[in-house]
């Protein structure tokens, strides 16, 4: 962990692994604010990100958290470094109430309401992650790794509620791996959770896996950029 | 105006101070700069600028587009980017495939056109741009590839671009194979088609892509892969198309003059030319000119003429050009030994690199990639390659997929033995020196 400025906040975590997948862009649309547009890797193809996160460091203890989000353009603004990816996350799950209660309010995320539980199982070259809620399986991902090293990343993350539309900007520190093997797998499984996303036509094989361990993820101050949702 | 380089502006050096700063982007490349959302319509430069500047082309993106001051034959001479060293280089990076770039006929064709028709051809293919050299090497191309026409582009980009926007409209369906070359993929877009990607080279995949497509349907593939330098496996190709309904076009940019007994390409190497419905072909690869052409019926054509906005609203091929092209045709088909010293050279040089245990995928072709897959390493391996008199091109994310970074061998007929085996020295010793053997 490092030493935090004012208004900064940081989590520490073992894992955070992600997965991209490709998606038809009429789907990534609709998960999105009307006033945002899905990046299109390929003509007609959005993006699903699936990210897992095994917390073991934050003000509100340990705990998982399953990360739906949407690749959106990244926000310029002078001054600030390049982000290197910009998300607009449409539904959350942590582990414990106080985790979401934490999240909801500071970073007006949207949840799932109800625990869920994640299991990581670790080995040499890969992760399984598997979020269910109640012994009801929601999701697993696999992920592998390539070259790893240590990097600094800068990402944002877009937020909207009733209250307004919120950007966050957060710096990713961490021992990196990132390949586009197409090693790794995804399976959804019926659950409320994947109500958005089961029969969206989502590749079960992501495109790019991402994995970053021993890390931490240190926020900047959440900042209102426009109105609420109608 | 003269250009400036950046040292003469000591812009370098603002950029030098800006990135100093702590803007951390050395991991970043060309796609983090794509999509951006801002007030400003120029606002991505700034943050841009520091990477080129500040990492990216010092890190070896000045390896790209360095200039060339002799033909792209064996050697080469170019002055070298960052430090502005004129070099002396072995070439394996040009598309020159026969050699005919710098071939005395066609530089005495071209010569005797720029003589007879001026520099331009100063109109539209439709209007006042075609020339009779246009039509002579549109009815000796219609004759060499066993079709009723063939219509000649100013590029291959634009062919591609022209014939798919003049055939395909909303609600039609265009099935490419991933690999396919950005002018297939955005001549779709501009139709503003269905499309659907299909894996690589997977006939089963293919047929789930058209399985569900009802109206009129275009499968498109390559004949050689211009990344991987593999060939399409076209008998499957064909038929899971035919079962479909769908018509199938093929783009052997990289494979006419070069495969079939004839030369007229992959499907003619699999006896399927009547099976494929549209052939596109380029003449700045084994020609070593500039343009491009779609040969089939005289329907096919015809419709073109009147929709292919690419060639409709472009200024004609350039008739020097066109003479060169047209006398490059004419050599490919009276000395089939061209081809026939190219695949004695690719045999050659594959063997050269399969002894030495380099891993060039799934290539079988004249472009032989020299698998790095580390996006990290490959610009350092490059930068010495050239120090060591090699001028081979890194391939990089995205123009492929993350940690599949490769160097694209581009073997020609022009090559010599001796030339070859420099190279490969080169080549091996250097990766062994890296630790990539």
């Amino acid at each position: 962990m490092s030493r935090l400025k004012p208004g900064e906040v940081q989590y520490q975590y073992r894992h955070a692994i992600g997965g991209f997948f490709e998606f038809p862009i009429e789907h990534a649309r609709k998960l999105l604010p009307s006033s945002m547009a899905p990046i299109e890797m390929h003509h007609g193809q959005g993006i699903l990100s699936v990210m897992m996160f095994d917390f073991n460091g934050s003000l509100v203890g340990e705990y998982g958290e399953l990360v739906l989000s949407i690749p959106v353009a990244p926000r310029i603004i002078p001054g600030r470094p390049m982000p290197r990816a910009s998300f607009f996350p449409f539904l959350v799950g942590t582990t414990t109430k106080a985790s979401r209660d934490h999240a909801i309010e500071l970073w007006h995320l949207p949840h799932f309401m109800e625990n869920i539980e994640i299991a990581f199982t670790v080995d040499e070259h890969d992760i399984r992650a598997a979020a269910a809620q109640g012994g009801q399986s929601i999701l697993d991902m696999h992920i592998t790794d390539y070259e790893w090293g240590p990097v600094e990343h800068h990402y944002q993350a877009f937020e909207q509620d009733a209250t307004g539309t919120y950007m966050a900007t957060m710096a990713m520190n961490a021992q990196f791996s990132e390949n586009e093997e197409e090693r790794g797998s995804l399976e959804i499984h019926p659950h409320a959770f994947t109500a958005g996303i089961r029969n969206a036509g989502v590749n079960t094989t992501p495109f790019r896996e991402l994995w970053m361990r021993d890390g931490f993820q240190t926020f900047q101050p959440l900042e209102k950029i426009g109105a609420g949702a109608a | 105006m003269a250009h400036q380089s950046d040292s003469d502006t000591g812009l370098e050096d603002q950029r030098d101070a800006g990135q100093a700063s702590g803007v951390s982007n050395s991991d970043y490349d060309y796609s983090n700069f794509y999509y951006s959302s801002s007030d400003d319509l120029f606002a991505i430069f700034g943050p841009y600028d520091d990477w080129w500047y500040g990492t990216a082309r010092r890190n070896g993106y000045y390896l790209f587009s360095q200039p060339m001051s002799t033909p792209p034959g064996a050697r080469i001479n170019l002055e070298e980017q960052l430090n502005h060293e004129p070099l002396e280089l072995l070439n394996l990076a040009s598309y020159n495939y026969l050699g005919l770039s710098h071939h005395p006929e066609v530089i005495a064709a071209a010569k005797d056109a720029l003589d007879r028709y001026g520099l331009g051809a100063a109109g539209s293919p439709i209007l006042s741009g075609t020339m009779d050299v246009h039509l002579t090497l549109e009815k000796e191309l219609a004759t060499f590839k066993k079709k009723e026409a063939a219509m000649v582009f100013p590029t291959g980009y634009s062919t591609n671009v022209g014939l798919l926007s003049a055939l395909l409209r909303p609600g039609d369906w265009v099935i490419l194979d991933q690999n396919v070359h950005a002018s297939i993929v955005d001549g779709a877009i501009l139709a503003k088609a269905q499309v659907r990607f299909f894996r690589h080279n997977q006939p089963a995949d293919l047929e789930k892509k058209l399985r569900g497509t009802t109206g009129k349907r275009l499968v498109v593939v390559e004949g050689v892969y211009s990344m991987d330098g593999d060939i399409v496996c076209l008998p499957e190709m064909v038929e899971v198309s035919k079962k479909y309904g769908a018509k199938i076009m093929i783009d052997e940019a990289h494979s006419t003059f070069m495969y079939g007994a004839e030369g007229r390409g992959v499907a003619e190497h699999f006896g399927l030319e009547d099976q494929v419905d549209i052939h596109v072909g380029t003449f700045s690869k084994a020609l070593g000119g500039q343009g491009g052409f779609v040969a089939g019926s005289q329907s096919l054509y015809n419709y073109l003429m009147g929709f292919a906005r690419s060639r409709v609203f472009s200024c004609a091929l350039a008739p020097a050009v066109t003479a060169g092209v047209l006398q490059a045709l004419r050599i490919t088909q009276r000395e089939p030994q061209l081809r026939a010293t190219l695949w004695s050279n690719v045999a050659h040089f594959r063997g050269l690199l399969s002894a030495a245990g380099v891993d060039v995928g799934d290539s079988t072709s004249q472009i032989i990639p020299i698998m790095i897959r580390n996006d990290r390493r490959i610009l350092g391996i490059a930068q010495k390659l050239q120090q060591a008199g090699l001028y081979l091109q890194p391939i990089i994310f995205p123009a492929v997929a993350k940690h599949r970074s490769r160097f694209r061998v581009s073997i020609s007929a022009s090559h010599t033995t001796a030339q070859l085996d420099e190279a490969a020295a080169i080549l091996v010793n250097t990766l062994r020196e890296e630790g990539i053997l």
